[in-house]
């Protein structure tokens, strides 16, 4: 049983830092956009956040910071891609060696400062709730901030004019028109925000997880955060759910290895990533349906219906 | 309008010499702005983390470019990376986007390795090599197979299923050298060394490794494969317009398949050479990033096979800068990656002869 | 046809560029190759230091950072040209070889995992020396190289004291990268050092595979808070974030590499600190004055509190460890410091109860390098 709560809170406060980035890549996505960058803006929104947290000892405004950066290096992605024409996996890498490079020239400096980093608070009374009040309100500010982000999230897609042509533009751009918008500048505003959210996911991992900066210290959870975004199905609920099940499987190694129970754990981490796989594999023809019509045109890429 | 991919892509139109003439000019002209560019916006970086970015790009060209081991230290890095890229082209031909060299590569260095760490006490290491080699090209065509498979049997895209391959190909490699591959439980994970007759040799009186001359070697094949036979012909068709070659009696799924196996058997056979040309040993951070290099080394090409060479020559380049930027100007080593993204940005969004809607 | 003679075109191009290249690249060469006659490591215009994370992370890679700072002020006439985040894989070759183009010939590669290319480079430059920081070399030793460290498991046999004095859970955690020697020997004379005062104490491990992951610490130190643990100390290059999560938890740390109280100024025990300047100094002065080759750093060289230089010495207390548990201390460190002292004077158990070090014997240096199982009390398992 505690290995259990163990586990699943270590998901939520390991896959808080994925959750927001893959609800941003969730709103880029739906409006056509795939980014790699994901990785680039969580990267450049863990140092900016660090940076301010140091500098002015406020967590709050390093999360703001965070976000704009993150936002500023998506928009050099929709920059290439929506008006530049630049193939997108190629720009999310480019976008992911910039970021890499500015932060290492950057974040130097900022290795061994200290900070006043989000601490845990355990919200009252639901705190107290058997097994979920540990895992889930015995968290980081950010975490509970993430609970209010995903139906927001949810609500602004499908429930609001913005959210609609947002989706719009991801399934039948052409039907734009008839709403009197530009294709290319909804898309800019979703590559934008779905950055600022990656930046936010960036800021968790640095100043309220590890309470550290690192160089290149985000390793690969930006590359899961668009993955899961597929899996999902692009549904905000799903990508929460699925970002808590990559974190779990990071958790694992550490709480089984405490008990004294021997494992390897890469193959705890590959089960996510395989259970993508299957999971595409199982849908099949439905999983490509659940794509934004016009994502399923980048993923294509002119290539042949086999 | 999605055909984001052209499939002959040239920036020069056949036509007549002037117009080519000229249109080659503004081509060349236009990538000197995008470099300049990039160069200028790097320079007002470092000028804003307190150095001198006159004296900065000058110590990193001729320590980049001007020490006696500068063009070998540049050919051993770009040997991999070259293969990646073509292992991206092959199937961008056919319209494919193969994100998964990276994956490709660790499947093709997993086998490599197995294969020479077993044989190389019993077989002469002329043959250990080649074996190992043919093993890693195996099984990159292997790996790239599965996305093909996914692809034609449960219409999962290859974008998709070769990023999440990479994962589990790291994973694997990781597995094997925490346990069943270790050389001792006690000391960091790695694989033992490749005994030395196995070795990729190196170009008698340098250091430059044979790899460099595969790479070459696959550029040529790719060139003739890709512009002299009926395969490579069809893989343009299909690239083209599917639809089409279906009309003209083409198996179009054949060539997809082919056209990701020979791409997953180039990127393999860049983890064989980085195996047993560069490392000898497997361990955690094998042939990091190459796949990706050579995915962005692609692109800098637009898919054409030669200029792919100058692109992942420019890439291996600056992958070495980053020394010179740390001892020399006392910057972190990585900041480099500013100066590689800013060019391929300048490359990709300015480049071309126009810009398409996405 | 047109546009395959383009395109043959273009490869001339390509290979005159290269070729063009290797030709203004090989008088840089020769002048290169144009050392002195002396003996190995003399000559050189400037020091090389190899790190293999960032010269700030509170940890190890500060410590060889602030050393060799001292060393530029001991000679101003040798350039110190330092290089951090160098991976332990072939590219570090390729940063050694750029320093003994600037100069160098003495090169210090201070992370374990440097051994392959530290080794490649002193054979390919006989008259550079290069050594590495940790690691041991088997078989032959060049005669311009060899490797150097210090007893570490001796001051945290110390702190493991402290830690054992300080537990009332009689759980104390260790957060690892990789099971390497120096790391067993670490663990392993923690957990006998805490036995000395808290007889059924264990020591439980958790392995986060990186030198510095601070996601994976901060999920190693958690789960062993939720075990009970109420120590935790570690040996990762990065210790801040393990630090910060034990603090927080209200629970006790032993730090390694640099005196880290201000981040844990209610928990904060003691740790082993590094000062390697006093060592460093020596190794330079002997090169350069042409007498590395046959000297006791040209093999693997450890030194600990027997002889008195030991680079490792215990950090300051912190406000709770106790009068006694000081003396307790002092105590260990004068009997290490005698010829039959050791963490590890037998009888030393491994986990399944089989001896390893018989009753009554102290095992040398090199044995204790050698170590591959963890010994009873520790929790873990090694090859994960």
């Amino acid at each position: 049983m505690s290995l259990i709560i163990d586990v699943l809170t270590g998901g939520v406060r390991g896959g808080t830092s994925i959750l927001y980035a893959a609800l941003g890549e969730t709103v880029s996505q739906r409006s056509g956009v795939i980014n790699l960058g994901t990785e680039g803006g969580m990267l450049g929104g863990a140092l900016t956040a660090y940076i301010i947290a140091a500098e002015t000892g406020n967590p709050w405004l390093g999360v703001l910071g965070g976000g704009i950066v993150g936002a500023a290096l998506a928009l050099v992605h929709a920059l290439l891609v929506l008006w530049r024409g630049a193939n997108q996996f190629a720009s999310g890498l480019m976008v992911l060696f910039l970021a890499l490079g500015l932060t290492s020239l950057f974040g130097a400096s900022y290795v061994g400062r200290t900070i006043t980093p989000f601490t845990t608070w355990a919200i009252p009374v639901l705190s107290d709730i058997p097994v979920l009040g540990p895992v889930l309100f015995d968290q980081d500010p950010l975490v509970y901030l993430s609970y209010l982000a995903v139906p927001a999230a949810w609500f602004v897609l499908f429930r609001t004019r913005a959210g609609l042509l947002l989706r719009t533009a991801g399934e039948r751009s052409d039907a734009l028109t008839v709403h009197g918008a530009d294709v290319r500048v909804v898309r800019t505003w979703a590559v934008g925000a779905g950055g600022f959210l990656a930046g936010v996911g960036g800021a968790h991992l640095s100043i309220a997880y590890t309470n550290t900066w690192f160089e290149n210290m985000v390793a690969g959870r930006g590359f899961i955060a668009v993955a899961l975004v597929i899996l999902a199905a692009w549904g905000p609920v799903k990508v929460m759910a699925g970002a808590y099940l990559f974190g779990a499987a990071l958790a694992l190694g550490p709480a089984l290895q405490a008990r004294g129970i021997p494992v390897n754990q890469f193959l705890l981490h590959v089960i996510p990533f395989v259970l993508t796989l299957v999971v595409l594999a199982a849908l099949g023809r439905r999983s490509s349906n659940a794509a934004p019509a016009e994502l399923q045109r980048v993923f294509e890429n002119g290539a042949p219906a086999t | 309008m999605t055909t984001l991919l052209d499939p002959t892509p040239s920036l020069v139109e056949p036509g007549e010499r002037p117009d080519r003439r000229a249109a080659a000019l503004r081509a060349t002209g236009r990538w000197a702005a995008a470099i300049g560019g990039a160069l200028v916006i790097f320079s007002a970086l470092l000028l804003l983390r307190g150095a001198n970015p006159l004296e900065a790009l000058g110590d990193m060209w001729v320590s980049t470019f001007l020490r006696g081991r500068s063009l070998a230290e540049i050919l051993n890095v770009m040997a991999p990376i070259t293969l990646a890229a073509l292992a991206v082209l092959v199937p961008a031909r056919a319209g494919l986007t193969n994100v998964g060299g990276e994956g490709q590569l660790m499947l093709g260095a997993i086998a490599a390795g197995g294969t020479a760490l077993a044989l190389d006490q019993q077989l002469p290491g002329p043959l250990v090599l080649v074996l190992a080699l043919v093993a890693g090209g195996v099984a990159g065509a292997a790996w790239a197979g599965v996305a093909a498979i996914l692809r034609l049997r449960f219409q999962v895209d290859e974008a998709v299923s070769t990023l999440l391959l990479n994962f589990i190909a790291l994973d694997l490699l990781l597995f094997l050298i925490y346990q069943p591959w270790r050389e001792s439980a006690a000391g960091q994970p790695t694989t033992r060394e490749l005994a030395d007759a196995a070795k990729m040799p190196v170009i008698t009186g340098t250091v430059i490794n044979v790899g460099i001359i595969v790479a070459l070697a696959a550029t040529v094949v790719v060139i003739l494969v890709l512009g002299r036979t009926r395969w490579g012909f069809r893989l343009s068709v299909v690239g083209g317009n599917a639809e089409a070659a279906r009309r003209a009696g083409m198996n179009v799924a054949g060539l997809v398949i082919s056209a990701l196996i020979v791409g997953g058997l180039l990127a393999g056979l860049a983890g064989a050479i980085q195996f047993t040309g560069i490392e000898y040993k497997l361990r955690a951070g094998f042939g990091l990033q190459i796949g990706y290099l050579g995915f962005l080394a692609s692109w800098l090409a637009r898919h054409r096979p030669l200029p792919v060479l100058l692109a992942s020559f420019v890439l291996a380049a600056l992958a070495i800068a980053g020394d010179s930027l740390q001892l020399d100007a006392q910057l972190p080593a990585a900041s480099v990656n500013i100066l590689t993204a800013l060019i391929l940005a300048a490359v990709l969004g300015w480049t071309t002869v126009k810009a398409r809607r996405a | 046809m047109a546009r395959f003679t383009i395109r043959t075109g273009a490869t001339a191009l390509a290979v005159a560029a290269v070729v063009g290249l290797a030709g203004c690249s090989s008088p840089v060469a020769a002048e290169n190759a144009s050392s002195s006659d002396g003996a190995p490591g003399t000559g050189g215009t400037a020091i090389g230091f190899i790190m293999v994370g960032p010269r700030d992370d509170y940890g190890y890679n500060q410590a060889v950072y602030e050393a060799s700072q001292i060393l530029a002020d001991e000679h101003p006439d040798l350039e110190i040209l330092t290089a951090e985040n160098v991976p332990e894989d072939d590219s570090a070759v390729t940063t050694m070889e750029q320093m003994i183009d600037r100069g160098a010939k003495i090169i210090f590669a201070t992370s374990y995992g440097h051994l392959d290319a530290a080794q490649q480079v002193a054979e390919d430059h006989p008259d550079v020396v290069v050594v590495q920081q940790g690691n041991t070399i088997a078989g032959d030793i060049l005669p311009n190289s060899g490797t150097y460290f210090g007893t570490v498991y001796e001051p945290m046999y110390l702190a493991g004291i402290a830690a054992g004095a300080a537990t009332e859970s009689g759980k104390l955690g260790y957060v690892y990268a990789f099971p390497i020697p120096q790391t067993i020997a670490n663990i392993n004379a923690f957990e006998r050092g805490a036995q000395t005062v808290n007889p059924g104490v264990e020591t439980i491990t958790v392995s986060t595979s990186s030198w510095c992951d601070p996601a994976a610490q901060r999920e190693a130190a958690n789960s062993l808070l939720s075990q009970g643990v109420d120590v935790i100390t570690q040996h990762q290059d990065c210790t801040k974030t393990v630090i910060d999560a034990t603090e927080a938890a209200g629970a006790h740390t032993v730090g390694y590499h640099a005196d880290a109280s201000e981040l844990a100024p209610e928990g904060w025990l003691t740790g082993a600190v590094w000062d390697w300047a006093p060592l460093y100094s020596d190794i330079v002065a002997t090169i350069l004055d042409g007498k590395f080759t046959g000297s006791e750093f040209n093999a693997n060289y450890r030194v600990g509190y027997k002889t008195g230089t030991n680079p490792f010495v215990l950090a300051g207390y912190g406000p709770s460890v106790s009068a006694e548990t000081q003396a307790a201390i002092e105590d260990a460190q004068a009997f290490l410091a005698t010829d039959a002292g050791s963490p590890f004077v037998g009888p030393v158990l491994d986990q399944d109860g089989a001896v390893k070090v018989a009753d009554g014997v102290t095992p040398d240096y090199a044995e204790i390098d050698a170590m591959d199982y963890f010994v009873q009390g520790v929790v873990g398992d090694l090859a994960n």
